[in-house]
């Protein structure tokens, strides 16, 4: 019982400690919070993952895929890269969580909203 | 001059692996990087791997590290405004952590004065802080010596840009990459009047000493401004070559 409650105990505490979102909307979350304008996220089907949703942060094109292990996020990146097409964009695994960015309309040269995308989460 | 740059656009194509993307057009970078001036000029701000749709602009200012440009000259000379820290000197760069992947790669920065980067060097006890500076002190890989000839053109890259570097006034410490006698650059005088029975050296040698790179090369003339493992070699047309190397860009600049 004690060993039980210990390993309960033990894995609250993970969690706690646990860095970054890690939910769909524990990501958007974070964009917002961090100042970012995100459109409704709808479920997209696409060829990077099953549980893929689209949607727009700062007129650029996102998807937020969700898999099973943080290893199935990362190998999907590559399939991110080919959902981004000829553009500039970013193809990023935030541990079981893939964020994927493609900037379409030319809204961001320089990558600061990309690399927000990127980077809010993870805090 | 152009057979300088000929050489060094050769030695690129035959040392530069291709990186162009799987997918259409895209390009892939890692790391923040100056942005071609055609395509809005500034720099990207995307730190994790990504794609863009053009080529980096000066190969000499990039390494590849699984397939990924990366960014490896002074992002102030673009007008980077995020994280910097200041260095002095040829130093090894990590590639590898800058482009997320796991396998060492390491590669070398070969801007001889202070300069600025985005990332910190390594810890450990090769790289010595002082005067807010970090300095080499290590010992380099053979890769170091071997690209140095292909990169050294790096600072004619910089020469030209008007940019605040770091003002780093202090003695470089002992150990200093380029005050070890296998690893310093030293220029050396050619007389370009062949038959006349003479070829001497002098000028400086050692710390803070121009590589031959931003000297006006006249013809005939020496290739290459600097050789693997010895000096420098600069071409001194009838003594116009004296006082070239005082490296006016490494002098004191305000902040």
């Amino acid at each position: 019982m004690r060993a039980a409650l210990l390993i309960i105990a033990l894995a609250a505490c993970s969690k706690d400690g646990a860095k970054g979102a890690t939910s769909r909307d524990g990501v958007i979350g974070a964009w917002k919070k961090g100042g970012l304008e995100a459109s409704e996220f709808k479920a997209a089907k696409v060829d990077v993952g099953k549980d893929c949703s689209q949607g727009t942060v700062n007129k650029i094109d996102v998807l937020v895929c969700t898999f099973k292990s943080d290893a199935e996020a990362k190998a999907a990146e590559d399939a991110g890269l080919k959902w981004i097409g000829d553009t500039t964009g970013v193809s990023k695994a935030l541990g079981e969580m893939l964020v994927v960015a493609a900037d379409r309309k030319k809204v961001d040269a320089q990558g600061k909203v990309m690399n927000q995308l990127i980077t809010l989460p993870a805090n | 001059m152009k057979l300088r740059w000929i050489l060094t656009t050769l030695a690129l194509a035959v040392t530069a692996p291709a990186t162009a993307g799987k997918y259409g057009k895209q390009v892939r970078f890692a790391g923040i990087h100056p942005v071609p001036k055609g395509e809005g000029g500034g720099v990207c701000h995307i730190e994790a791997p990504h794609v863009h749709i053009y080529q980096p602009g000066n190969k000499l200012e990039y390494r590849v590290a699984a397939e990924n440009n990366v960014f490896v000259g002074d992002p102030m000379a673009y007008g980077w405004d995020g994280e910097k820290h200041a260095y002095k000197g040829h130093h090894p760069v990590q590639v590898n952590v800058i482009a997320s992947v796991p396998e060492p790669n390491v590669h070398y920065c070969y801007i001889t004065g202070p300069h600025y980067h985005s990332f910190e060097p390594a810890p450990g006890p090769e790289f010595k802080v002082v005067g807010d500076a970090y300095f080499y002190v290590g010992t380099p890989e053979p890769l170091y010596m071997e690209a140095r000839p292909t990169y050294i053109g790096i600072n004619a890259t910089y020469e030209p840009i008007q940019y605040t570097r770091p003002t780093v006034t202090v003695e470089p410490p002992s150990g200093w990459i380029l005050v070890q006698p296998a690893y310093v650059i030293a220029p050396v005088v050619i007389d370009d009047h062949p038959g006349r029975g003479h070829a001497h050296g002098h000028g400086e040698v050692g710390v803070g000493v121009g590589v031959g790179v931003s000297v006006q090369v006249p013809v005939p003339s020496i290739s290459v401004g600097v050789q693997v493992g010895g000096p420098a070699v600069i071409v001194a047309p009838g003594g116009r070559g004296h006082g070239k190397f005082k490296h006016k860009k490494f002098k004191k600049r305000g902040r």
